[in-house]
């Protein structure tokens, strides 16, 4: 990491320099709510990603700080400073399209050089920056090409040497991966990573991969139907959702719903709607859970399973396999309790003797693994 | 090429085969002609065709063997002026025979309709008196059977001795007429008198005067403004004409021939320079527009009947041309339609106020001072033609 | 792996591969060759001919034609004292059917161009199928009646100069001078321009308009560096059939243009059908508006179609 980033990177909890603040910020198309009152700081040099499935409103999260959409109430502040009125050709900020939204008539060495030539910078000022630019992405020999004879991989890095050559506070990316095949976009995660790390820059990205979320991501904001879920870093985030979205958009996991029967140290008891009993841990979500209705989730991996039965006192059932799915470096085992749930098991494969059908089987978890969340509204 | 390796042995079976598919294509390509061979071929094959001396005749007027037409059915080319439809209507009485009429307004296209293939489609046909030269010039014409006419007796000597056809011997002469000045009596007061009131009241009448759109005209009434003959042939006395049209050109609208009527009509000229059939028409129309024929002399122009070589009814032909010298029709065609007859026996039959009227029959003094335009000799035409050119291409 | 079969069993098999195409294009081809290649060829061969009139056999002999087009009309005096009249009346008159043609050209364009751009990208979706129709109606009356229109509106006692002196401004002396043509013209052929404009402006990807002010350009600046150059096909097209259309109008100057409006299109009339009946010299003129046309079509085919071009 150079000093340079090292230096951005800095921040103590006190004097926490957020780059971009959403306040209460809402946006209303054709009377519909699409973002409902947000909430959001972003950290100097971060990789923030926003993570939700289709229409949940990161994309138009990011416009809102991009500067093309006006918030309909709230306000957006960037390093500090309120910029609701301003437009985006004064904000400093750059993005990376979806699109890669690249000049079809203007080379690649014009394309990148297309924001510094608007300050009218001097000539060998500018060749140097975008010299030393296309380097960067690797896209040194293609200067004189247009983007239309540019692979997809090739227009996205042009895209982002033009974006970064600004030098702006915060570099938006909006989905950068999505139109990539999945070697190709592996290879482009690994190049972000790096930039990153290199030129100690914010990253904001939106995304609905959540695996590239996770690897790429300090902290990830998980949005659904306008609304922001949950705040985290991406361990925090799978070992601790706060809400059944959370738990269930990120990873597999197996739900149940049921009601809190009774607490005891650290931990409640409660009843499934098929009559299953499970002692869970509550989530620190913030939300008391004292009484009513509960989501238990518990992850796949965290699930034990074997021939014979176990000895626990708690979340001990029985079941039969019902289908087995291997996927050469571990095995997805569906399993059917008596209480009619059907349980998704996840276990390394470790040997080629794999459970035929219909075998009774015995699972356990533990408590620390089973969770126990607020029923939101969903 | 191909590899030898066995386990390469796919990529090398597949190598080969986009090599026999390749020449498979030099041998048979889908397209054998390219795009610059076809230009090429094209471009040389048409210039060829250009260039040949095929030797064919322009716009040749190509004689119809025996295409008689319908017996009832006349065809006629003529002007507008000249016809209405109670004149149709009482030669159909009279004679049964069906008349459709088409209409020109320049004798320019009127030839050019004919040369362009419409010969063979018209009995009879009307241009002006110079028209006739240039049909004659083309052998456009027939000529006319005098046996087959009755009543040319009654046509005024000064019509029957035509410059442009000798002995008259292929035109009947249906009207006669001047060029002079038509003018907003509400605008123009004193009513001008002469042509040079043009160019003194150059300033007043900057945009709202025409000319007509005709060289040997507007040049012979130049001349005579400066006393020179309507047909002059003396290069000293053109230039100085065409000098003194340069002086008035920026004060004028536009060269037309007709289209000042509704401009003059509705206000926008206040003078134009036209024929007398189109003045006294609009001075009827409207007591406010007056026509007034210069007094140093303008140009006497008539319109003549012919009948084309091709004529599909001849017989119809000669009908309506006895029809037309009938001194009770002459005469009431006359009094309707406003254009002055060569007729005697018609003249005499016209009621007081037509005879007396003087900007249809001018009094002798102004024709003693006006000619016929007449057909020059190639060098002289050439040089107004040039004239005319510079003058209303700046 | 069977291989592809050899060339010569092919051919033998199925009907020659050129007949096909032959009989695609052949009803358009002969219509065109009939009606289009050969007149002009004729043209080509009476323009070499100098002088010829109707009635005279055409042999084609030589480029006299072309060349009386570059020359002055020469008139030498009787006498001496006297200077000659030169004037070098046919490059006068191109000159002049050049300007109207380019003049015209920049107006719809200038005014084309915020309309276009209004309804492509301004106006909501659903109005604009409305305001194209509305644009595009005068095209549907007769070009004719849409003249004698304007010298209503032009004429000095019109009804411009009424409400003009209405209002207490003085009035103004168009019609029958060149602005009344630029006018006509104008009027004529902006929908053309409106139409192929709006077509370019459609396609505008309103992303890379975002894309530019995400760069820090301006409105302004994008619209420059952004709009225009993506939008310049539809602008070539539009401005090259402004161009070829308004070269050959032979309407609009003879109405509105007055005494000094002499176009190429009428002085090639007065050649065939006026009183000089020198058909050879008119066919001289109208090759030249062939080889106007035709180099303004290779520039329209060059510049016209880059989006294809790229792809």
């Amino acid at each position: 990491m150079s000093q340079a980033a090292i230096e951005n990177r800095t921040f103590t909890t006190a004097d926490t320099e957020f780059d971009v603040e959403l306040r209460k910020v809402s946006k209303i198309y054709n009377h519909e709510p699409v973002v409902r009152g947000i909430d959001l700081t972003i950290r100097r040099g971060e990789f923030f990603s926003i993570l939700g499935p289709s229409g949940c409103g990161k994309t138009t999260t990011l416009r809102l700080v991009a500067g093309f959409e006006t918030p309909s109430s709230g306000e957006v502040l960037i390093r500090g400073q309120s910029v609701n009125r301003v437009p985006p050709y004064r904000r400093p900020v750059n993005t990376v399209f979806q699109s890669y939204a690249l000049f079809s008539h203007l080379t690649v060495w014009e394309n990148v050089a297309f924001g510094l030539r608007l300050k009218k910078q001097n000539k060998a000022e500018v060749q140097s920056q975008v010299d030393q630019a296309l380097k960067l992405v690797k896209m040194d020999g293609f200067a004189k090409r247009f983007p239309t004879q540019l692979s997809g991989g090739q227009q996205q890095r042009v895209a982002l040497a033009r974006a970064l050559i600004n030098r702006p506070a915060v570099l938006l990316l909006d989905e950068p991966l999505g139109a990539l095949d999945l070697k190709l976009r592996k290879e482009m995660q690994v190049e972000l990573s790096t930039l990153h790390q290199e030129l100690g820059l914010t990253f904001v990205m939106v995304t609905h991969d959540q695996e590239e979320a996770m690897s790429l991501s300090d902290r990830i904001a998980v949005m659904n139907q306008g609304n922001i879920e949950q705040i985290d870093s991406p361990e925090r985030i799978y070992e601790h959702p706060k809400t059944p979205f959370v738990a269930d958009f990120i990873g597999d996991t197996n739900l149940f719903y049921g009601k809190i029967e009774g607490f005891s140290a650290n931990a409640l008891w409660l009843i499934t709607d098929n009559g299953l009993k499970m002692k869970a841990k509550p989530s620190n979500s913030g939300d008391s859970l004292t009484s009513g209705s509960v989501v238990v989730s518990v992850r796949p991996e965290k699930i034990r399973i074997s021939r014979s039965p176990f000895e626990h006192e708690a979340n001990a059932f029985e079941g039969r396999l019902r289908t087995v799915m291997y996927l050469g470096t571990h095995v997805h085992y569906g399993v059917e309790l008596a209480s009619g749930d059907r349980l998704t098991v996840m276990q390394p494969c470790l040997s080629d003797d794999l459970p035929g059908e219909d075998t009774p089987l015995y699972l356990l978890w533990d408590v620390n693994d089973c969770l126990a969340l607020p029923m939101t509204g969903q | 090429m191909s590899s030898t390796a066995n386990d390469g042995s796919i990529t090398g079976i597949r190598s080969q085969v986009s090599d026999r598919r390749h020449t498979a294509i030099l041998h048979h390509s889908p397209n054998p002609l390219s795009r610059r061979q076809f230009l090429q071929t094209a471009i040389a094959g048409s210039s060829g065709l250009a260039l040949s001396g095929c030797g064919w005749t322009l716009a040749e007027v190509r004689p119809v063997q025996g295409k008689t037409g319908a017996a009832n059915e006349l065809y006629i080319y003529t002007w507008s002026n000249y016809i209405d439809a109670d004149l149709l209507r009482e030669f159909t009485a009279q004679t049964g025979i069906r008349v459709i009429a088409d209409t020109f307004d320049a004798n320019e296209m009127m030839l050019a309709t004919l040369q362009a293939g419409k010969g063979a489609a018209y009995s009879i046909v009307y241009p002006s008196d110079y028209s006739v030269a240039k049909m004659l010039e083309l052998k456009l014409l027939k000529e006319l059977e005098e046996s087959k006419i009755a009543g040319l007796e009654n046509i005024l000597p000064k019509f029957r001795a035509s410059v442009h056809d000798p002995g008259n011997r292929h035109h009947v002469p249906i009207s006669w007429g001047t060029t002079g000045l038509i003018y907003n009596s509400d605008k123009i007061n004193p009513p001008p008198e002469d042509w040079d009131y043009l160019w003194k009241n150059q300033e007043k009448l900057s945009g709202r005067i025409t000319l007509l759109n005709d060289t040997r005209e507007v040049f012979g009434a130049t001349l005579r403004s400066l006393g020179y003959s309507y047909n002059s042939t003396n290069p000293n006395e053109i230039r100085e004409a065409f000098e003194k049209l340069k002086v008035l050109k920026p004060a004028i609208a536009s060269f037309t021939t007709d289209a000042w009527r509704d401009q003059l009509l509705a206000g926008d000229l206040v003078m134009a320079m036209g024929f007398s059939i189109d003045g006294v028409l609009v001075a009827q129309q409207n007591p406010k527009i007056k026509y007034v024929v210069p007094k140093s002399g303008t140009s006497l122009w008539s319109d003549a009947m012919v009948i084309p070589k091709n004529a599909p009814n001849q017989d119809a032909a000669y009908a309506w041309i006895n029809y037309m010298l009938q001194p009770a029709v002459a005469s009431q065609v006359t009094e309707r339609l406003f254009f002055a007859t060569p007729n005697k026996a018609a003249f005499d039959q016209l009621p007081a106020p037509v005879r007396n009227n003087e900007a249809l029959f001018p009094p002798d003094s102004i024709l003693q001072n006006s000619q016929g335009i007449v057909p020059l000799p190639r060098a002289a035409e050439a040089l107004y033609e040039k004239y005319w050119t510079i003058l209303t291409s700046s | 792996m069977t291989s592809p079969p050899a060339p010569s069993e092919t051919s033998s098999k199925s009907l020659p591969q050129w007949l096909e195409p032959i009989a695609l294009l052949a009803p358009a081809g002969i219509w065109l060759g009939l009606l289009l290649v050969i007149p002009t060829l004729l043209i080509f061969q009476l323009s070499l001919v100098p002088g010829i009139r109707p009635g005279q056999v055409v042999n084609p002999s030589g480029l006299e034609n072309y060349l009386q087009i570059f020359q002055a009309i020469e008139i030498k005096p009787a006498t001496a004292t006297e200077p000659a009249v030169t004037s070098f009346v046919y490059l006068k008159v191109i000159w002049r059917s050049l300007s109207f043609a380019i003049g015209t050209t920049f107006m719809c364009l200038l005014l084309g161009f915020p309309v276009a751009y209004f309804i492509a990208i301004t106006a909501p979706k659903n109005w604009r199928n409305l305001l194209l129709v509305g644009f595009v109606l005068p095209l549907w009356t007769s070009s004719l009646l849409r003249s004698y229109a304007w010298i209503t509106i032009l004429r000095p006692t019109g009804v411009l100069n009424s409400i003009l002196t209405a209002v207490g401004l003085p009035a103004l002396n168009l019609l029958n001078r060149p602005p009344a043509v630029y006018i006509g013209m104008t009027y004529s052929l902006l929908p053309y321009m409106v139409l192929i404009l709006y077509a370019s402006l459609e396609k505008l990807d309103r992303r890379l308009l975002e894309a530019a002010a995400d760069l820090g350009a301006t409105p302004i600046q994008a619209f420059w560096k952004v709009t225009v150059p993506q939008v310049l096909p539809g602008i070539a097209a539009g401005s090259l059939l402004v161009f070829i259309t308004s070269i050959g109008d032979f309407v609009d100057p003879e109405l509105l243009g007055g005494a000094s409006s002499m176009t190429l299109a009428r002085l090639i009339y007065n050649q065939f059908l006026g009183a000089s009946q020198n058909w050879g010299f008119g066919s001289a003129l109208s090759m030249i508006v062939v080889l106007a046309v035709s180099i303004s079509i290779a520039l329209l085919l060059k510049y016209g179609d880059r989006s294809s071009a790229n792809l």
